[in-house]
């Protein structure tokens, strides 16, 4: 059956606009990335068999599968943007010809930049919090619970890391729409 | 700055207006509401409260009841990817038949199946969408009629116990979660009874809106061969919910326990490749994260909205109505379908439960029946526009040529379905309460 | 009013715990005249409940009242001081170590790096346990498949001899339900009887004897120094009012609910005697020393809660 995985490929990749190198690079490391769900599957089996079938139940598997899971949405983040796959109201944009679009585009990505910006000042704030103690001690803010693994303080740097390059991405995306030449086409949807 | 010179009333307008505004422009969604929530933070509480956004998100991420939306999404890629997928609809035309609009009733079933197998949305809809509606798409299907399919039946995982919007419900309403999963079965099935009885009246009445199989078609199917393409398919079906009723899993580890079954038949059936498993965990990735930051918006949006006041705002609007009890519980419902129409069910949840329930106790009616309201009414904001998750998984994972507009058109009739089920559980208590 | 504020709380809407603490709010705004207005929001609604105590800080929440565990992971004191397992079976002991014992001065001096106020403790009744199968003993214990939160909880039932297993608080009713756990570690009596936990999971455990946690209330420190001093005193001595006002409402709950549960056929509570609770908090304080050498606060406090109970002679 494997030309039905190659035809579901084909029409994914198809639906996939990669505008920039940056998001080239993104996407092609979400292949690396994507193998944490696997990982979080895994665990998740092997946890309810030593559940079920040996009756130990490990202290582990939750924390690590909670921690991987959202990293990966965090991820996600990035890589649909590097992919062009989140979720937009296209009536108007679709409608719009060359130069309306290309207008668009270049407002869509400062009013992106400045969310991005916002978001990423508030992150590093949130970063400090749970890397730092209040007397500037440096102790990475954990579970809390006895194995306490410091997800929490990775998971919060990597809002920050996940924030910061979807900043850069829509630098370039800005950067790609002002030299967009648009001088050939005529107005007025397509 | 200042935004909060504004007052809560004018602050609410300006907040609703400025997400349409910016919606219009093509802009992301999640960047829409979240770009929306950051400068009311920033406007209303000044710079200090701007780490609640990130807050937030690390709370929305955190979440456990969405561990599971990752599995079930790796699952409808690898049954797809598989051709377990195939074999599950080219088993079931056995059922489909000669009937028109067969395979669309057929669909609804497999959704009710689902819906007992998980107890969040999302997973289903992805599932169906690349499941039916190519399949129905060939077989000359309409297709608005094939996305309402989908995007309904693919939303009845909450309405169907088990269910996280009725646990969520039962937690902040100090109600009985047992009592609201058995309230809920019969709404449930009544709403699945409405999707089939509306599929067979309209293509009773035009049978090119579901086309039945030729004579040919139909009888190629054998009852043998259909049963042997079904084993795999049942055999998954049998892995999630047996972990589930058997006392194996809990309701998130099962989606996982569902994966395993997938891997287990494509070994046997010699389709699992890497490359196939790779696809697949990349489609995983690139889905989740496309809805999950539309969720994480959603969360910022709610958080900002509570702090400066909202949900006060809201409780007093509703409290200065001077009117019988069931016009409050109609005013209650319109205020959820409005919000339904900008909002994850979570954030409508955290938003108006804690308003809305000790005005209904108080007004002397039962709490399991507004939980079992809630829930149906949640069922219709996975498919109102502007934010409709149920419209967002279906649209990635569906051709490129169907777009969000085609499929919010579709959905008009089955919310029309969905709000007469609401209007008749609203008149006629019982309906959920009688197996209590 | 002159101060208009937001504290948020641990509970969903629901719990007895939030109506109580909007009664407090209640009071609050009649003792200073009308001078203080405080909105009491439910769990999660402006942030995370693990990050009230940033928030308050920050001043995004003025204050909040909430079970300092929530914050174990920026320092295991809170862990101790939130919900020391095994040690209190009645929340005036729990409350007479914080007035007496010195628990007040340590959990202030624990916050205040935070930019955070302690104003008071408050407590409820200790948790119920539920369990699908007759638990008589300590020694009933080996074995079971119990849901209990990873932390101090876990590793004490791990070594009283239970299988603990991780599960969020949303999973708790249908993995009880469908018996992937056999008993749980949830909150008071009264709440799992409405919930209907006590009707899936038959062998109730009552009066509880493992967790009692501690109630914070706490505002932002830069709003608190700024009050007069009549204001300090209202909110301080209000806050104690609302500690018996809590204890009270929640036996009175468990009272109506245990009243009901004995009604039903089917459910059987069970009460450890007193022997199976002083095994139990034995096996408890072998967790404690391991918790005890983690910082200098951890240890500070294992000191003074050991000497409280042993001149109560409960240890
Ligand atoms: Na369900
Ligand atoms: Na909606």
């Amino acid at each position: 059956m494997a030309d039905e995985s190659d035809i579901i490929n084909k029409i994914e990749q198809g639906d996939v606009e990669i505008r920039t190198g940056l998001d080239q690079a993104i996407s092609t490391s979400s292949k690396v990335f994507a193998w944490a769900i696997f990982v979080a599957f895994l665990i998740t089996v092997v946890e309810v068999i030593a559940r079920y079938v040996f009756d130990s139940p490990t202290f582990w598997a939750h924390e690590t599968t909670s921690f991987l899971i959202a990293a990966i949405f965090l991820v996600g983040g990035p890589v649909a943007l590097a992919r062009d796959k989140h979720i937009r109201v296209r009536m108007f944009y679709d409608a719009a010809g060359p130069k309306r679009r290309r207008a668009l585009d270049i407002v869509n990505s400062l009013i992106a930049l400045i969310f991005f910006a916002g978001l990423a000042y508030a992150a590093w704030v949130m970063v400090g919090k749970s890397w730092f103690t209040p007397t500037g001690a440096l102790h990475l803010e954990g579970t809390g619970t006895s194995w306490n693994p410091p997800t929490p303080a990775l998971l919060k740097l990597l809002v920050l890391i996940c924030v910061v390059a979807m900043f850069i991405q829509t630098v370039f995306h800005l950067i790609d729409a002002i030299r967009r030449d648009t001088s050939n086409a005529t107005d007025g949807g397509e | 700055m200042g935004l909060s010179a504004l007052g809560i009333e004018y602050g609410s307008y300006l907040l609703v207006g400025a997400i349409f505004v910016l919606l219009l422009t093509g802009q992301p969604l999640a960047w829409v509401t979240g770009l929306v929530a950051l400068i009311f933070t920033f406007g209303w509480f000044g710079p200090m409260a701007l780490p609640l956004v990130t807050s937030r998100i690390f709370g929305f991420i955190t979440e456990y009841s969405l561990v599971a939306i990752p599995m079930f999404i790796l699952m409808a890629a690898l049954l797809d990817r598989s051709g377990i997928a195939k074999s599950l609809f080219n088993g079931m035309r056995i059922l489909a038949g000669r009937l028109p609009g067969g395979v669309a009733v057929q669909t609804l079933i497999v959704a009710i199946l689902m819906a007992a197998m998980s107890g969040v949305i999302g997973g289903e809809i992805v599932l169906l969408g690349i499941l039916a509606l190519p399949q129905m798409l060939r077989l000359g299907y309409d297709r608005n009629l094939s996305i309402g399919v989908v995007c309904a039946g693919g939303s009845l995982g909450t309405m169907m116990p088990p269910s996280i919007v009725l646990i969520i419900y039962g937690l902040v309403a100090n109600a009985s979660i047992a009592d609201l999963f058995i309230a809920a079965i019969t709404p449930a099935l009544m709403l699945l009874g409405f999707y089939v009885a509306y599929v067979l009246f309209i293509c009773w009445r035009n049978p090119d809106l579901g086309p039945p199989m030729s004579k040919e078609e139909a009888a190629q199917e054998s009852l043998g061969s259909a049963l042997k393409s079904l084993s795999a398919p049942l055999f998954i079906v049998f892995v999630v919910l047996g972990s589930i009723y058997g006392g194996i899993a809990s309701i998130t580890e099962a989606a996982a326990m569902g994966v395993s079954a997938v891997l287990i038949i494509a070994l046997i059936r010699r389709e699992l490749t890497l490359r196939m498993l790779q696809d697949s965990l990349v489609h995983t990735l690139q889905t989740c994260g496309m809805i999950i930051w539309i969720g994480i918006a959603a969360a910022v949006l709610v958080g900002v909205y509570n702090l400066m006041g909202g949900n006060r705002f809201v409780a007093q609007s509703i409290l200065g109505i001077e009117a019988a009890p069931v016009v409050i519980i109609m005013v209650m419902m319109l205020i959820l379908l409005v919000l339904g129409m900008f909002l994850d069910w979570i954030g409508i949840a955290l938003l108006t439960l804690p308003i809305f329930v000790p005005i209904v106790i108080q007004l002397g009616y039962d709490p399991i029946w507004f939980g079992i309201l809630f829930a149906v009414n949640m069922q219709v904001s996975y498919l109102t526009p502007p934010f409709g998750p149920a419209a967002f998984y279906l649209k990635s994972v569906a051709p490129k040529e169907i777009t969000l507009k085609h499929i919010y058109t579709a959905l008009l009739p089955f919310i029309a379905l969905q709000l007469v089920v609401l209007l008749t559980i609203l008149f006629f208590p019982p309906i959920a309460t009688w197996l209590i | 009013a002159d101060y208009n504020w937001t504290f948020q709380t641990s509970e969903t809407a629901g719990e007895p715990g939030f109506v109580n603490k909007q009664k407090w709010a209640e009071d609050v705004a009649a003792l200073s005249g009308g001078r203080i207005e405080i909105e009491i929001l439910p769990i999660g609604s402006v942030v995370p409940h693990t990050d009230t105590l940033d928030a308050v800080g920050a001043g995004i929440l003025q204050g909040h009242l909430t079970d300092p565990s929530y914050f174990s992971g920026k320092d295991p004191a809170f862990a101790m001081m939130g919900n020391l397992v095994g040690a209190w079976s009645d929340p005036f002991e729990l409350l007479g170590f914080m007035a007496s014992g010195g628990g007040n001065e340590l959990y202030a001096e624990l916050v205040a790096p935070y930019g955070v106020q302690f104003i008071g403790a408050a407590a409820t009744e200790p948790e119920a346990f539920v369990s699908r199968v007759p638990i008589r003993t300590v020694e009933d214990l080996k074995g079971v498949k119990m849901r209990a939160p990873e932390g101090m909880v876990y590793e004490i039932f791990s070594k009283a001899g239970a299988a603990p297993v991780s599960l969020p608080g949303s999973e708790i009713f249908s993995a009880l339900d469908k018996g992937v756990v056999d008993a749980a570690d949830n909150t008071v009596f009264a709440t799992n009887q409405s919930l209907g936990m006590n009707d899936i999971a038959n062998y109730p455990l009552y009066p509880g004897f493992h967790s009692l946690p501690m109630i914070d209330v706490s505002m932002n420190k830069a709003i608190w120094d700024g009050l007069p001093e009549d204001l300090q005193e209202i909110l301080t001595a209000s806050v104690q009012q609302f500690s018996f006002n809590h204890i009270y409402s929640v036996r009175q709950l468990d009272a109506a609910a245990v009243e009901e549960a004995n009604a039903n056929p089917d459910i059987e509570i069970i009460n450890w005697s007193g022997d199976e609770r002083a095994k139990f908090r034995r096996i408890a304080q072998q967790e404690w020393q391991n918790w005890a050498p983690k910082t200098e606060m951890t240890q500070r406090y294992y000191d003074a809660v050991t000497a409280y109970l042993k001149g109560r002679n409960l240890l």
